[in-house]
């Protein structure tokens, strides 16, 4: 009755090893919506590999969180300290820190004026500095980063490193890094960890070579949680199936069926992300001219959903429901029976499953 | 609010003077230098806050084929504080005195350091397999400076010229120096410079001495001498040697500078050269220039012989640093670059990188067409 992940266990828990292992100083990042895994699960599973350290060197000493309010859920079921990826600011959940968990809190600070104002907050605060990269989202500044090193000095800090978010689909980030580690350097902050985001394994061990006096911190959540995409599968099922003639009305909205065949009710609607189209940041023509022919389909008749049965992608009825949706399956396919599960599609970043079945 | 920087065209005098008043730079910055690249047209700058020369370079136009448009080059310079975080205050007004003359582009070669190696990790690097180059190594110390030089460069649109692998056309990025004086400042003795060699070199300058061999100070009438042994080991390590012609106009201008900015040097087994080199120092910077050794005879060792000479007397002079110039970046056993690092670091000291030259396009169009020629003249 539900729209269900289903973990195939074992080659996930190998996944997880594999990836761990091959990153070094890994910062496993559980956020959001846990990557449709669950908050609460990655964390779990954060502190498992934190358990397996001598089997794949790497100790998981880290994990990185989204937001402050979604430390709770993280610190009962990881050990370990607690990056925040949304820079601190002198409001907001930032200020509630619970007392137990606030020394395992390490802050991303990414204004001059926010250290000063953290430090006078919590003089035994630990923290990242983010840099301000090409995404141009949050970070310091080159002049900024001397300024706040500055204000540190020599002395003992804080300071566990430097962040950088970097953005996605460019050609290679090495160039960029590179600069952005110079910036360190020029800097005088005395550090030299960085915490990187969507390195490939080969700008990784190019970086390693290039600063062997550096310690890069690779924070990986998708490759990690979702690299195997073969280990997950997504299934709704089947709730009714009604025959229906060409005229006949169906649906919320009364519409006619334009042609003989099945309306087939399954589990998965709104409440769950489905039907809900999340910018996919594509912007290629192709991309563009698909969408354009979805709202031509839309125009005539139906949709196309993110269900499919026997391996084919079926039509929206209707826009879909809450906790429902309705297909259509034209005459001459096979119609699956009440209590079959089906094929869906999702963002797992965008998804909210009403369960999640590890094997 | 400090006074606002100025640049005009200065004098050789002027600059010869501006040169001397400082504790060093480098020889490629000298006007003289300028008399030895005579198919360049030089220009000597100076950079004034109020009426003091604070800055001065030695800007080599070089004009392009049938076009009157120069690149201006600035090899190793300019001779200006590469310390603080104003770069653009310096550079501006140069950039606009050269456009203004007709270059398509400047280039130059800020002398900061960026990384330093030590004479040990350079050879465990060479030992250990893994490593194939010197940035493989973690360095002694990546300079502030350096790094901050280089992001204010990115910042003001200049482009690295990069050197992978073998030299460049350019000025090595990558040098070996033994420092003279310690980490306070004081002058190193002869003993503490020795005793920073490796065996071989300290047996090979013991050994030199005892088999007799002489290192004199040449004058300019040795130039041919030394000419003719560095024709031979051009022959015999294949490479292209410079006309005679070449060290005679360096010599006459370097000298006329400084009595003892040039020094040739000689080495003598039984009245046999078997070694003669080049040196050059500005200030307290000495450098080893060129050098020659004979086929026969090489178990006297003349060529360690007359290196410890040229180390002494730099020493002697009061010279903080003792360069023995380029490297390659390779560490790799294998290469056949590797010798002359190896040689190199048998006298102990650093290697050092420095920042590499950057080029500041001012006509994209030319600058793209001077890139292909380049690349196509290989």
């Amino acid at each position: 009755m539900s729209l269900t992940l289903s973990v195939d266990g074992d080659r996930w828990r190998r996944h997880l090893l594999a990836t761990v292992t091959a990153h070094p100083g890994i910062v496993p990042v559980a956020k959001g919506n846990g990557y449709g895994l669950g908050l609460g699960r990655l964390a779990r599973r954060a502190q498992w590999l934190a358990d397996h350290a001598a089997e794949t060197g790497a100790a998981v000493d880290t994990i990185a969180v989204g937001t402050y309010d979604e430390i709770g859920e993280a610190a009962t079921r990881y050990s370990g300290d607690l990056l925040v990826l949304t820079p601190w600011r002198p409001f907001g959940a930032a200020l509630d820190l619970d007392e137990r968990t606030a020394a395992r809190v390490v802050h991303t600070v990414s204004r001059p004026q926010d250290l000063a104002a953290l430090r006078e907050r919590d003089p035994r605060a630990r923290f990242v500095l983010e840099q301000l990269t090409s995404m141009r989202r949050h970070g310091m500044t080159r002049r900024e980063l001397a300024t706040a090193a500055e204000e540190l000095g020599r002395a003992r800090s804080g300071l566990r490193g430097v962040a950088m978010h970097l953005p996605l689909n460019t050609t290679s980030h090495l160039g960029e890094v590179t600069r952005l580690i110079n910036e360190v350097v020029a800097s005088g902050l005395p550090t030299t960890t960085v915490f990187v985001s969507h390195l490939t394994a080969s700008e990784l061990a190019r970086l390693a070579t290039s600063y062997p006096d550096f310690t890069v911190r690779p924070r990986v959540g998708t490759d990690l949680w979702l690299g195997d995409r073969g280990a997950l599968t997504v299934g709704a099922t089947v709730l009714d199936v009604h025959q229906v003639e060409r005229g006949d009305t169906f649906g919320y909205r009364g519409r006619s069926v334009p042609k003989s065949g099945h309306i087939v009710v399954v589990s998965g609607g709104t409440a769950h992300g489905i039907g809900l189209e999340a910018p996919t940041g594509d912007q290629s023509l192709k991309a563009r001219a698909a969408t354009l022919a979805r709202g031509g389909m839309d125009a005539v008749g139906f949709v196309r959903s993110p269900f499919s049965i026997d391996g084919k992608q079926r039509l929206f009825a209707e826009p879909p429901h809450m906790q429902a949706s309705m297909l259509f399956v034209p005459s001459g396919a096979r119609v699956p029976r009440v209590g079959e599960d089906i094929d869906v599609r999702v963002r797992f970043t965008a998804t909210d499953f009403d369960r999640v079945v590890v094997s | 609010m400090t006074t606002p920087l100025t640049l005009r065209p200065i004098s050789p005098q002027e600059h010869r003077d501006f040169i001397a008043g400082r504790s060093s730079a480098s020889f490629l910055q000298t006007p003289g230098w300028a008399s030895v690249k005579a198919e360049w047209k030089a220009e000597s700058l100076g950079w004034f806050r109020g009426g003091e020369i604070v800055g001065a370079a030695l800007v080599l136009n070089r004009q392009l084929p049938r076009v009157k448009r120069y690149l201006a080059y600035l090899p190793e310079g300019p001779v200006i504080d590469w310390t603080g975080d104003d770069l653009e205050a310096w550079l501006r007004p140069m950039v606009a005195h050269l456009r203004k003359q007709g270059a398509f582009a400047v280039r130059m070669g800020p002398p900061v350091v960026t990384r330093r190696w030590s004479a040990e990790q350079v050879k465990a690097g060479i030992a250990d397999e893994s490593v194939r180059r010197l940035g493989d190594v973690p360095p002694l110390e990546r300079s502030q400076v350096g790094a901050r030089v280089i992001a204010q460069l990115h910042e003001l649109g200049w482009q690295l010229q990069s050197a992978e692998g073998g030299f460049s056309a350019g000025q090595p990025q990558f040098n070996f120096q033994i420092p003279l004086v310690d980490d306070q400042g004081a002058p190193r003795t002869e003993a503490d410079v020795l005793a920073g060699m490796n065996q071989l070199w300290r047996r090979n300058i013991k050994k030199a001495d005892k088999s007799g061999v002489e290192v004199a100070l040449g004058s300019r009438e040795d130039l041919k001498a030394f000419h003719d042994l560095y024709v031979h080991t051009a022959e015999r390590d294949h490479f292209t040697p410079r006309p005679l012609a070449y060290f005679q106009t360096m010599y006459d201008a370097l000298a006329a500078e400084d009595a003892d900015r040039i020094q040739l040097w000689l080495a003598r087994h039984e009245s046999d050269l078997v070694a003669a080199t080049i040196a050059i120092r500005v200030g307290t910077h000495a450098w080893y220039s060129y050098g020659a050794s004979s086929t026969e005879k090489r178990d006297v060792r003349g060529s360690n012989g007359v290196q410890w000479a040229m180390i002494r007397h730099a020493l002697e002079a009061g010279a903080e640093v003792y360069d023995l110039r380029g490297i390659t970046e390779t560490l790799d056993a294998d290469d056949p670059h590797v010798g002359l690092i190896q040689f190199k670091v048998g006298t102990g000291g650093e290697a050092v990188e420095h920042a590499g030259e950057w080029d500041l396009p001012l006509n994209r169009v030319i600058y793209k067409a001077f890139q292909v020629y380049l690349a196509r003249r290989g």
